[in-house]
């Protein structure tokens, strides 16, 4: 155990919890504060998504903080974080958080459906939060040409049917579609993929899907009611949208769209092997064969311990052998023979589907 | 009526059948996650299965940091959650019997989820369906009290028995009365 200091800032408060909590909302605040130019540029249209927001960051750590109590999972992101500046990082990063690579191995179909869906939803968000909380903002000093505002400052000033001006006009319109495409390929993929159908659950499986969906058609239909309908029905169709956003938001760390946020532990992960792997490997007891790092071998018997599961053996504890010899070790134990010990490799263990 | 799957291991010829079914269950892509070993290659013909045991405290899931293991309410332990599986292979490593198997390609690990689709109605897995010798049989409770009595002789010793392997397991597995220097009588 690690000595805590008295005068810590952490004992300033009640929890880890109220810590975080409250550290978030200053650090709204004070973002607010410096893109609002000291909040006189507030879009109190949309105070409903900030009351939203917070109940959000509520939930998000009550559910972080107590999965990150774990012991296997408080390891991986106490050394995933001192590792985090390795050379490979970027890479890896842009792989698994941003082209999905593994997803692609997956298939291209799964590919494609979420680069569209996770994609759709993080620039959704990134044009929404700012937007919001008034981090970003457009003013028309000169008729004709809009200032855009990011943080207070003046980005740049484009003509107002100008490229860029209509990219951010029709970004939501944009990020719309590519949500609605992918979650329509992901529900056909659903209810046609006899594998997917194995073992999918409404609730959990289909549930986050239409949320989605809904979210994009209610924003789209407020394009719609714009530029078709003269506005008619945007008032009610913009309350349904913002109630169906809020309540995803709220939602969201609680079911399968907790990955979004969760996700960036596999960087950890990977940089945990690569780095431990380089420094040492474990060799299995019974073969010799070097099948993981020595660090990741300790963790995983330390863990164990923790949770009172002791696979000591005489010579060895099985964590120590590689995958091969561990099961021929239980067939040893099946048998009263010891097949760990004859030096044969085992037979092919693939059959072809 | 909740029925365990349950292995008489020495009557296992090795056909593999039950590799063959386990690709054709829904959700495993084609791709079996159970084994087959001989006992003493270079000897004889004697094989014996080995799947996942569904451990009633799952060393897999305890030391996944994604929580990615779940636990099915009939005690299966699943197959990683795709979206959640970071990758790290903690549960290769802890798994006492070596069963989950990954795919670096993928970033994922997948194991024996003992065909969940197929147990939670009560319809036995894959493996135990096509299984040609009652090697791997789906029974319940009722049964299996009474192969235990079966095997068990008036002299204190068993033909077969039933003990605990590392932990508690959901699986029942039947040792060969070998280790005991008698011999099953069929």
């Amino acid at each position: 155990m690690e000595s805590k200091n008295v005068n810590s800032l952490d004992n300033a408060f009640a929890s880890k919890f109220a810590k975080s909590m409250f550290l978030a909302v200053l650090g709204l605040i004070i973002l607010t504060f410096i893109g609002t130019r000291m909040f006189t540029h507030v879009d109190l249209n949309l105070y409903g998504y900030m009351v939203g927001t917070i109940v959000f960051l509520g939930g998000f750590f009550y559910r972080f903080i107590a999965w990150g109590e774990r012991p296997p999972t408080k390891i991986i992101i106490k050394k995933g974080i001192k590792l985090l500046f390795r050379k490979s990082t970027p890479k890896t990063s842009v792989e698994h958080l941003a082209t999905y690579r593994f997803i692609w191995n997956r298939g291209i179909y799964r590919w494609t459906q979420h680069f569209l869906i996770g994609w759709g939803c993080l620039l959704s968000c990134m044009v929404t939060f700012p937007l919001v909380f008034s981090w970003m903002y457009f003013t028309m000093t000169e008729n004709g040409y809009y200032t855009i505002v990011l943080f207070g400052m003046n980005i740049m000033t484009v003509p107002a049917e100008g490229l860029i001006a209509q990219l951010s006009y029709n970004a939501l319109n944009i990020s719309a579609l590519m949500v609605i495409t992918g979650v329509c390929m992901a529900l056909y993929r659903r209810l046609k993929n006899m594998q997917a159908r194995a073992d999918q659950k409404f609730m959990y499986d289909f549930l986050p899907l239409i949320m989605l969906i809904f979210i994009s058609v209610t924003g789209l239909a407020l394009t719609f009611s714009n530029v078709f309908l003269h506005g008619w029905g945007h008032y009610a169709m913009s309350l349904i949208h913002q109630y169906s956003v809020i309540v995803t938001l709220i939602y969201l760390p609680f079911g399968k769209l907790a990955h979004i946020p969760f996700r960036p532990l596999s960087v950890f992960a990977k940089n945990y092997r690569e780095h431990y792997g380089e420094q040492s490997m474990k060799a299995c007891k019974v073969c010799g064969t070097e099948f993981v790092s020595t660090e990741q071998s300790n963790d995983v018997i330390q863990v164990l311990g923790v949770n009172e599961i002791e696979f000591k053996k005489e010579q060895f504890h099985l964590a120590e052998l590689c995958l091969p010899c561990r099961r021929k070790y239980r067939i040893a134990q099946f048998s009263g023979f010891p097949t760990h010990e004859v030096k044969v490799k085992e037979a092919n263990q693939n059959a072809k589907g | 009526m909740k029925k365990r799957l349950y292995i008489e291991l020495e009557n296992c010829i090795g056909c593999r059948s039950c590799l063959a079914a386990c690709t054709q269950c829904g959700g495993h892509e084609e791709r079996n996650r159970n084994y087959v070993y001989d006992v003493n290659p270079l000897v004889n013909r004697q094989t014996m299965p080995l799947m996942c045991l569904h451990c009633v405290n799952p060393a897999c899931a305890r030391s996944c940091p994604a929580q990615a293991i779940q636990i099915h309410e009939t005690g299966a332990v699943l197959s990683a959650l795709v979206e959640k599986c970071i990758g790290c292979q903690n549960c290769t490593i802890a798994c006492p019997y070596g069963i989950p198997k990954f795919d670096t390609e993928q970033n994922l690990m997948y194991k024996c989820d003992l065909c969940i689709d197929r147990t939670k109605d009560g319809i036995p897995p894959m493996c135990a369906s096509v299984c040609p010798t009652n090697t791997l049989q789906w029974l319940t409770e009722v049964e299996i009290e009474a192969k235990q009595k079966q095997f068990n002789l008036d002299n204190g010793k068993w033909v077969t028995s039933m003990p605990y392997l590392e932990n508690e397991t959901n699986v029942k597995v039947n040792l060969p009365g070998i280790l005991q220097g008698v011999t099953k009588l069929f």
